[in-house]
Parts: structure tokens; C-alpha cells; sequence
């Protein structure tokens, strides 16, 4: 495996999502809804209530709602690639520019590879730039409120660190085996974006509030991710050999 | 430098390509002419490391296609069109080449070299930063054949090069094919143009499934059908036709309106004899010509005569 050439191809298909209007609008929607917009309006609502809440109750919401801003930053990273991921895969397919991309003597792992971190690193990027603003408007609240900074705490590590990561390569390598049976590129994105209903789990446990138990589940659903990231990642790169992807792709 | 032995792809229960054994000269430049499923681009994508065989052997200069380390040895070796062309149309004519010598391993000089190089015998040096996407057909195709030879490769597949392209755009691909075959490269050219063929190739191999015949052109024409000459006379005499008859390199003879249509094996041996008989008999020759079976006439004999599998 050469690195070196992986990056050629990663740095080709980045030069082609600067020219995709539709692949940048994503790149950028989802972050400011997921870090700006929602954690302003959480923030405000808990605001509006803390004239009549004693300490501890604020306290115990506060924290409620950092786990929830930190779940909706998992949600970036596992819905973003099924849109960028489907433009590099099908539309590869659709441009029928895998034929020559393949004659190269390139392996096909290093290929994988490449287009997998070209949606890898900008969904990665706007994850982590929507976790900081988010963090620091929360933040920026707290301390005014409650005099504390409460982010990062413990979970949100974990979702920032691992989770995200975690799922935004299950949702590439999900889309790579989506990509070969479909030649759509807006089913592709719908079929690869089911990935993240295992990711509700999340939100549901984080917005019912069960606080202490959220750091648990975490380190649940992280194993779980990783088990599913390697069955995915066997079943993607058999998906994407040279014999298949001519043959077998429809 | 290209060479095959009983090499075979099955698709399931389909037969694409069946037992072709052939061999490429270095420098040649051959043709693959056969009707549409014939197996021409199956057989081309086994022999750049593509897909797979079923079974039989290729070979590309000294590595076989059968591992993945000699595979991509011969990626290296060989540049190939497509059938289709396949280019990022968001990105500019330089940068699609670009992209492409980079992964060759042509290093930065060479690669910015070859591509102005390329660009500029081809006439579209000027139009290099350009998106592709707003490229006509033809010069997408242009774009495509440049960058099949980013990195000097010595063989050259070639899929079909002037498919749907105008006259013009076809001849410019011609013209830089026989360029290419000035500079002793290898061309393996698949094609449905029997005249684009003819003019190329040094050598045609006629495929449907199984490959039915490989000779040149020229020995192809003449292979199936023996060569006739034809007789244009004022008016065509009793006495000529008894003279003519009665030669003993004359195999048969044919009469049609005034011209006497001759079969013989020796034309340009027997053909100045034959004029002075009929014209010392009295005959007023007006031309003599040759009637030549054509290539499309050997290939579409060849390709009906293939017996169905
Ligand atoms: N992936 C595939 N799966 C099943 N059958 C295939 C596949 N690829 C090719 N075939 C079949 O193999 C046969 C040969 O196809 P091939 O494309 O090699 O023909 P060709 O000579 O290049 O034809 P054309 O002149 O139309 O390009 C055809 O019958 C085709 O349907
Ligand atoms: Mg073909």
C-alpha cells in the first residue's frame, strides 16, 4: 500500500467537490444546522427557564443538553458521506471513469483508500469545525449561567474522538457497497444515509435524559461501530476489485 | 510483445472470447475487427490486467497476466483508450492529464513535458485550462488518446478510437495513430471500420468469439477469392473470346455486355501476353483493370461463414 498515490486520487476527487455546488452546499447546511442554529435555540429555550429553576435543576439540564449538542455532532459524520461518498462512487460510475482509473497501475486498495479519505477528511473537517463553534456557544452560556464550563466532558470525548470517526467510515464504506448496485446517485444517498438509524439510539437516550448512563452507552455503541467497521470494511474492498467493479457493477 | 495462447472469458454460460491464440509483433500495428459482442473489449481488458481470464495464457513483453505483481508491471508498460472515455468533466484538460501522469509515476518535469507535448500535437494547448466538460466528442476523444500515453507507454490498446466521431475529427485520430506507428510503438486497435483497418494495420485479426483469420490486410483480400482480370473491348468478337478461352492461364472466363471477366492466379505475369493474343485477334481493348474483392468483402464472407456457436 503506497500512501503517496492514494493521495493523488484523494486529491483529485477534493478538486472535483470544489466544483460540485451541490457537494460544498451539503458540506456546509448540515454543520451550521447541526452546530450553530440548533445549539443556539437549545440554549435560548433552557435560558427562558432558568428564572424559575433552582441551581441544581439548571445544573441537571445543562448537562442534559451538552450530551444532546454533542449527539448532534455524531450525526455530521454519519450522514454527510452517504451525499459526498455517492458523488465519488456512483459518479464515477455514471461518468464511466473507473475503466482508465483502474488501467493505472494502481492497486485496488490504494484506490479505496484514496476516494474513501476524500470523503473521509472534509467530513471530518466540518464535524470538528461544527464541535468547536457548538462547544463554544454552550460553553460561552454555561459559564455565564452556572459559572462552569461543562464542555468536553466525558462523553462528548468519546463522540468527538471515537464515535464520529468511527461512524463517518462506516458511512463510506456502506456507501462503497451501495454505490456498486445502484447507479443512482440520489437512491445511493438515501439507501446510505439508513446508516444512521443505529445512531438514534443516541439521541433518544441523550434527549430522555437518563444523564449518567449516556457515557456507557457510548463506550456500547463505539464497540459496536468498530465490530461493524471491519465487517464493513472486508465486504467493501471485495466490493471494489477491478473484476467486480467492471463486471459485476451495474 | 502481445502475445495469447488459447486464451478464453466466460460470463456464466456465455462465451465472450474462445480460444484466441495470437501473437503482436513489436512495432506492428494490429487490428481486431469483428461484428458488435464480438469479445474485442473483453479480450482487451484481460490483456491489460482488467478482468480476468477463464483460462489460456497472455502475455504483454516478458509478464504474464496472471499476478498481481507482473499486473501491474504491464499497467505501467501499456496506455489505453477505452471504449469510453471517461474523463472528469469538472476538471480542466491539464489537470485530467495531469492526475493521470501522476499516477503513471511520471516524474513532475517529464509529466509537465508530456503533457504540453501531447497537448500541442493534438491542437489543444490552447484550450488546456479549460473544463472537459465543454469539450466536443472529438476532442474529448483527443484528450482520452493523450491520456493513453502520458507516460510513453510501449503498447497502446485502442478501443474503437474514431467511434462517433465526424469525418474530420476520425481522420485527425488516424493521422496521429500513424504518428504513433512511426515511433515503432505497439498498437493494438479494436475497430468496426474496415476501411480505418485497411490504412492502419499492419496485420487484422478477425474475431467472433473465436478468432476466424489474421493475415495483412492485403493477403487477406487476396485469400479467399483468386484475382480477376476485366477486358473492356469496343465489342466483344467471336474470335477474341475463342482466343481468350482456349489460353491455358485463363481458369474461367466470363462475358458481360463488352467486357470479358478472367479469372487467373498470375495477372501481372500473364496479363501483357493476354493483351497482345486479344489484340492481334483483332480486339479494340479499351481498359484493362483488376476487380479486387475488398476487404469488407473477405469480412463479411468470413464473419456469415462462422459457424454460430
Ligand atoms: N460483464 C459482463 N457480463 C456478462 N456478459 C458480458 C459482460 N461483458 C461482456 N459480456 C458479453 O461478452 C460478449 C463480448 O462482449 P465485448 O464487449 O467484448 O464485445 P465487443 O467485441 O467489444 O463488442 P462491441 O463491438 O459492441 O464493443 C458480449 O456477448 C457481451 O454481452
Ligand atoms: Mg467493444
Amino acid at each position: 500500500m503506497r500512501l503517496w498515490k492514494s493521495w493523488i486520487v484523494t486529491a483529485k476527487d477534493l478538486a472535483v467537490f470544489k466544483k460540485n455546488r451541490y457537494v460544498l452546499y451539503s458540506l456546509i447546511a448540515l454543520p451550521v444546522i447541526m452546530g450553530v442554529v440548533l445549539p443556539v435555540i437549545f440554549v435560548f429555550a433552557l435560558q427562558s427557564e432558568a428564572a424559575q429553576a433552582t441551581h441544581a435543576q439548571l445544573l441537571a439540564g445543562a448537562g442534559q443538553l451538552g450530551d444532546m449538542i454533542s449527539t448532534y455532532m455524531i450525526l455530521i459524520p454519519a450522514v454527510l458521506p452517504s451525499i459526498i461518498a455517492s458523488y465519488s462512487f456512483v459518479g464515477e460510475k455514471i461518468e464511466r471513469s473507473l475503466e482508465p482509473l483502474l488501467a493505472t497501475p494502481t492497486t485496488d486498495g490504494e484506490l479505496l483508500l484514496g476516494k474513501s479519505l476524500a470523503a473521509i477528511i472534509p467530513c471530518m473537517g466540518v464535524t470538528y469545525l461544527a464541535a468547536a463553534i457548538s462547544l463554544t456557544i454552550f460553553d460561552v452560556w454555561s459559564f455565564s449561567a452556572l459559572g462552569l464550563f461543562l464542555l468536553p466532558n466525558v462523553y462528548w470525548i468519546l463522540a468527538m474522538g471515537v464515535i464520529s470517526p468511527l461512524a463517518c467510515i462506516m458511512s463510506v464504506e456502506a456507501n462503497v457497497i451501495v454505490s456498486s448496485r445502484m447507479s443512482d446517485i440520489r437512491a445511493a444517498q438515501q439507501v446510505g444515509s439508513l446508516i444512521v438509524l443505529p445512531l438514534i439510539i443516541l439521541v433518544i437516550s441523550t434527549a430522555t435524559g437518563a444523564a449518567g448512563s449516556n457515557v456507557l452507552l457510548a463506550l456500547g455503541v463505539s464497540a459496536a461501530l468498530a465490530i461493524a467497521d471491519v465487517a464493513l470494511f472486508y465486504l467493501a474492498k471485495a466490493t471494489f476489485q477491478r473484476e467486480e467493479i467492471l463486471t459485476k457493477w451495474k | 510483445m502481445i502475445d495469447t495462447e488459447n486464451l478464453s472469458r466466460k460470463f456464466g454460460n456465455l462465451t465472450a472470447v474462445d480460444n484466441v491464440t495470437l501473437h503482436v509483433d513489436e512495432g506492428e500495428v494490429f487490428g481486431f475487427l469483428g461484428p458488435n459482442g464480438a469479445g474485442k473489449t473483453t479480450t482487451v481488458r484481460m490483456l491489460c490486467c482488467l478482468i480476468s481470464k477463464t483460462s489460456g495464457k497472455a502475455q504483454i513483453g516478458d509478464f504474464t497476466v496472471d499476478t498481481e505483481a507482473d499486473c501491474l508491471k504491464i499497467r505501467k508498460l501499456i496506455g489505453i483508450l477505452p471504449e469510453n472515455v471517461g474523463l472528469y468533466d469538472s476538471l480542466s484538460a491539464y489537470r485530467n492529464l495531469d492526475f493521470y501522469g501522476k499516477l503513471y509515476e511520471v516524474p513532475d518535469d517529464r509529466r509537465k513535458e508530456n503533457i504540453e507535448r501531447l497537448l500541442k500535437l493534438l491542437g489543444i494547448w490552447e484550450r488546456r485550462e479549460d473544463l472537459v466538460g465543454t469539450f466536443s466528442k472529438g476532442t474529448k476523444q483527443k484528450i482520452a488518446i493523450a491520456r493513453a500515453l502520458i507516460h510513453d507507454p510501449q503498447v497502446l490498446f485502442l478501443d474503437e478510437p474514431t467511434a462517433n466521431l465526424d469525418p474530420e475529427a476520425a481522420k485527425t485520430v488516424r493521422d496521429f495513430v500513424l504518428e504513433l506507428k512511426k515511433e515503432k510503438r505497439t498498437i493494438f486497435l479494436n475497430t468496426h471500420n474496415l476501411d480505418e483497418a485497411e490504412r492502419l494495420c499492419d496485420r487484422i485479426g478477425i474475431l467472433k468469439t473465436r478468432l476466424i483469420a489474421v493475415d495483412s490486410p492485403k493477403n487477406l483480400e487476396r485469400s479467399l477469392y483468386s484475382r480477376k482480370t476485366i477486358l473492356h473491348l469496343e465489342t466483344v468478337t467471336e474470335a477474341v473470346s475463342t482466343v481468350v478461352k482456349n489460353l491455358g492461364f485463363v481458369k474461367s472466363m466470363r462475358v458481360s455486355e463488352n467486357k470479358l471477366i478472367l479469372d487467373m492466379d498470375n495477372p501481372e505475369r500473364d496479363n501483357p501476353e493476354l493483351v497482345r493474343l486479344v489484340v492481334s485477334a483483332g480486339g479494340n481493348i479499351q481498359y484493362v483493370t483488376e476487380l479486387k474483392s475488398t476487404l469488407e468483402d473477405v469480412y463479411l464472407k468470413l464473419i456469415r461463414e462462422a459457424a454460430p456457436k
